[in-house]
């Protein structure tokens, strides 16, 4: 049941997008969410979606794989767009029944605003998650706020730490499938029962998940301790970081498909 | 003789114990030796190893690795950039996302350059087998290549010493020596000594010198020939000896005739002694009770996929679980034993024909039916494998009692059911005040244990319910299951230790693949070697041991078939003691 999530997991591939430089991804990736902040166009959005499916065939990813990635997001989704549909109440009336009132222009507003979450979500993951490991990606951003060191940010730190918490979701999102598993043959219920009830009922999860992963936690620094890590200082790198001229390329024609989206939504 | 490392009168305790984990230990490691460290549960064997790699320091003593004092702040670098070591859970000393990216990890840390770096991680990389799989992720991988590949990622540092804590305990038989076999390689063709940490006395007797750790200290090491065979002292020490050792000695205590220390000091010396003794005897056929036994779960045609599509986990399984037996269920990880165990109480529901029929005392049931289901998860007990992590209550007697509570269980009767399980796994009525996370990982082990049998199943299923305990925590735990199906509870037992199943289950099923391979009682199942290949499965050491025997002794083909139905060391030196010559 939760093996399906996919978010933060690495799709394998050598597609163009895989081979990105990780730091230009990440500019990418910026640019991206501040076009998708501004479209409000139903035009410029339908440009984005087909933006954003060429993107996904460039990344060579199956739509199975996009589908686990945007599922768990969906209730939040679905929430936004019922919410939006019953807010607005300008525009003209669709349907009616006792309080509740749906316009033409709450229900524009509800599809465009969750359309562009779930663009959101589908883009940063083609960008970032599905194609970037969370080693490169930690790496890109140590380099990106590398300046940042100047005034004692613990920038290589921080990196560090974000590429061990997504390198661990796979192994935690087992271990909670195997204990609540264990629980529930205990005579556990997870699934009936009041909302409170229910919340009570993870107890019997978050217990021992937060105590293995103190555990984890303990091992896995004994382990790096025992690999010479030492912090960021004199570190060499396996595969270091280098823009070819094909990087240059790609990030310029993906930065003006960015940069059109917004021309387009602008001049509608 | 240069010493790689050595430890002179060394003390440490945790800053958060009052009680020394290593109390006085003094050990010494020769230059180029494959060295085991043994030892029970909780004797200090991790702290010792954390020690040598200068992970924590000593309060007391002189520890010196490569000639370099631990305790030297300029140089200890030097000890750990030389020093590499494999760890118990592959999980949780893995940091890379993909293979190539976690062998680097080591030599990026300690600033190796490429083009040497690339050449370092592949070469390990191709040393242990995984080339071919160096851009796979690291969470997808197999345990027994997980544990491969913390081996490469060590290689990579170039190290002259390498620490193995408890690397193998998590493996299945055939990655176990695979994974061994690459360790005694590195010591032969690298010059790389070894320190193995280990609970398994077949890969102790393979190194060159054991020790023996107890209560912090060294109490004993030698030539593994002269401290393993010594039979008495290692089961004080809550250790085990080989098969032969075991042999020779129960035939001391079987016929009352002592045997010079010495012939039980190697396969070899022991079977020459027994055939002087005993060459030529006659063996009677073993007394076996047959018992006609009711089926009490039946499994028909279940087949089951993770995905639409997918592989199968599990296919066409069809399987009856008699009344009052113990079944072993064996087979290499990801054969699919977990999937259909997780079967048996509804966990996991039956797809598409599938159907799993139970006949209690008061009825029949199905996990096809939603209403049976809770009935079928407290007659259905399932202690899942290292069930300690699952324990989450402040107290003991709460997390006991959580299960039957749910199922029902109020005042009196849930108070007996928990007090009696706790008596059943053996521990003490104090333990119940207590927070379960005070205890040791063994006590903890049986605290799980004590909150499934407190819902009073019929039958328990039980997933290596003895992995990672030492040697005596091991025959403690075969005792209860011992005592819980002499009491009439049907037992299910998941293990990848042969001898075990071999001595305590009724029947053994084997699983490849996802599909039943065969179930046999275990004095039947290993006749046909091919077929054993085929299964992947490997023949007990007993019967391997009393298969040369039965050529050395030169027994009539009666006395060898009637030897080779010995599925203990005890009941075989009864057979060999009680012949007639």
């Amino acid at each position: 049941m939760l093996k399906d999530i996919s978010i933060g997991r690495f799709y394998r591939g050598d597609s163009v997008i895989h081979k990105l430089d990780p730091r230009l991804k990440t500019i990418l990736f910026v640019l991206f969410m501040v076009a998708v902040f501004m479209l409000e166009n139903p035009y410029a959005i339908g440009c984005l979606i087909v933006f954003a499916v060429v993107l996904q065939i460039m990344a060579k990813i199956p739509l199975k794989v996009m589908w686990n990635t945007v599922k768990p997001v969906l209730p939040i989704v679905i929430l936004i767009f019922v919410l939006n549909a019953l807010t607005i109440r300008d525009g003209k009336e669709i349907f009616s029944w006792r309080r509740i009132l749906i316009t033409d222009t709450g229900l524009k507003s509800a599809t465009l605003m969750s359309l562009r979450l779930l663009m959101m979500i589908f883009i940063t993951s083609i960008i970032l998650t599905l194609t970037t490991t969370p080693l490169k990606l930690s790496e890109a951003l140590e380099k990106l706020f590398g300046p940042l060191k100047l005034i004692k940010f613990p920038v290589h730190e921080m990196a560090m730490m974000m590429s061990i918490a997504l390198r661990f979701i796979p192994t935690l999102i087992d271990e909670t499938d195997k204990i609540m598993k264990a629980q529930v043959s205990r005579g556990a219920d997870y699934d009936t029962g009041t909302v409170l009830k229910r919340l009570k009922g993870y107890v019997t999860v978050l217990v021992p998940l937060f105590v293995s992963s103190f555990r984890r936690a303990d091992e896995l620094s004994t382990a790096m301790d025992a690999r010479c890590y030492n912090g960021g200082e004199g570190r060499t790198k396996l595969h270091p970081l280098h823009i070819t001229l094909r990087d240059i390329i790609i990030f310029i024609i993906l930065s003006l498909c960015a940069v059109a989206l917004v021309v387009i939504e602008k001049a509608l | 003789m240069d010493f790689i490392a050595s430890a002179r009168d060394v003390r440490f305790s945790y800053s958060d114990s009052d009680r020394y984990a290593v109390d006085g230990a003094s050990l010494f490691i020769e230059e180029g030796s494959y060295v085991a460290l043994l030892g029970a549960n909780g004797s200090g064997k991790s702290t010792m190893a954390k020690l040598l790699d200068v992970i924590e320091v000593q309060d007391e003593g002189e520890i010196k690795v490569f000639g370099i004092d631990t305790k030297d702040d300029d140089r200890f670098w030097d000890i750990r950039r030389n020093v590499g070591c494999v760890f118990q859970n592959p999980d949780n000393q893995i940091v890379g996302t993909t293979v190539e990216e976690d062998v680097a990890f080591g030599p990026e840390n300690i600033g190796v350059k490429n083009p040497e770096l690339s050449e370092r991680v592949y070469k390990a990389l191709k040393y242990v087998g995984l080339y071919d799989r160096k851009e796979s992720q690291t969470a997808y991988l197999s345990g027994g290549q997980k544990q491969k590949l913390a081996i490469a990622g060590v290689l990579a540092m170039n190290p002259k010493f390498l620490i193995l804590d408890e690397a193998t305990a998590m493996l299945d038989p055939v990655s176990r020596d695979e994974f061994l076999s690459l360790a005694e390689k590195l010591v032969r063709e690298k010059k790389i000594s070894i320190l193995t940490i280990t609970h398994d006395m077949t890969e102790a007797s393979r190194t060159d010198k054991v020790l023996i750790m107890d209560k912090g200290r060294i109490t004993m090491e030698g030539d593994p020939k002269d401290i393993l065979n010594d039979v008495p002292k290692m089961l004080e020490a809550g250790l085990d000896s080989p098969i032969y050792s075991k042999l020779l000695w129960e035939l001391k205590n079987v016929t009352g005739i002592d045997y010079p220390i010495d012939n039980a000091r190697s396969i070899i010396s022991s079977l020459r002694y027994l055939s002087t003794r005993f060459t030529g005897v006659r063996i009677k056929a073993p007394q076996i009770k047959k018992t006609d036994r009711e089926t009490l779960i039946s499994v028909k045609d279940l087949s089951y996929r993770y995905e639409d599509k997918g592989p199968y986990a599990i296919k066409d399984i069809d399987l009856e679980i008699k009344k009052g037996e113990l079944l072993a269920l064996v087979g290499r990880s990801g054969c699919g034993k977990t999937t259909l165990i997780t079967h048996l109480n509804g966990i996991i529901r039956p797809q598409g024909k599938g159907r799993i029929e139970y006949r209690f005392g008061d009825g029949t049931f199905t996990t096809s039916s939603k209403r049976d289901i809770k009935k079928i998860r407290q007659k259905v007990g399932l202690v899942f494998q290292y069930p300690e992590y699952q324990l989450f209550e402040d107290t003991v007697y709460k997390d006991v009692a959580y299960g039957p509570k749910k199922m029902g269980f109020k005042g009196e009767e849930l108070d007996k059911a928990v007090r009696e399980a706790v008596k059943i796994v053996g521990l003490d009525e104090s333990v119940l005040d207590q927070s379960p996370f005070e205890l040791s990982g063994g006590q903890q082990r049986r605290v799980a244990m004590a909150g499934v049998i407190s819902m009073k199943p019929e039958v328990l299923v039980l997933d290596e319910p003895a992995a990672g305990l030492d040697p005596k925590g091991r025959r403690e735990m075969f005792k209860t299951i011992n005592d819980l199906k002499e009491s009439g509870t049907t037992v299910v037992l998941v293990t990848h230790y042969m001898d075990e199943a071999y001595e305590h289950a009724d029947r053994i099923c084997t699983m490849k693949d996802g599909m039943i391979m065969g179930v046999e009682e275990p004095c039947r199942m290993f006749e046909d070697k091919e077929e054993l290949r085929r299964m992947e499965i490997r023949s007990p050491y007993l019967r391997r041991f009393l298969e040369i025997l039965s050529i050395r002794l030169g027994l009539d083909p009666v006395s060898r078939n009637n030897l080779l139905k010995a599925q203990s060391i005890r009941q075989a030196a009864l057979m060999i003691g009680g012949a007639d010559a």
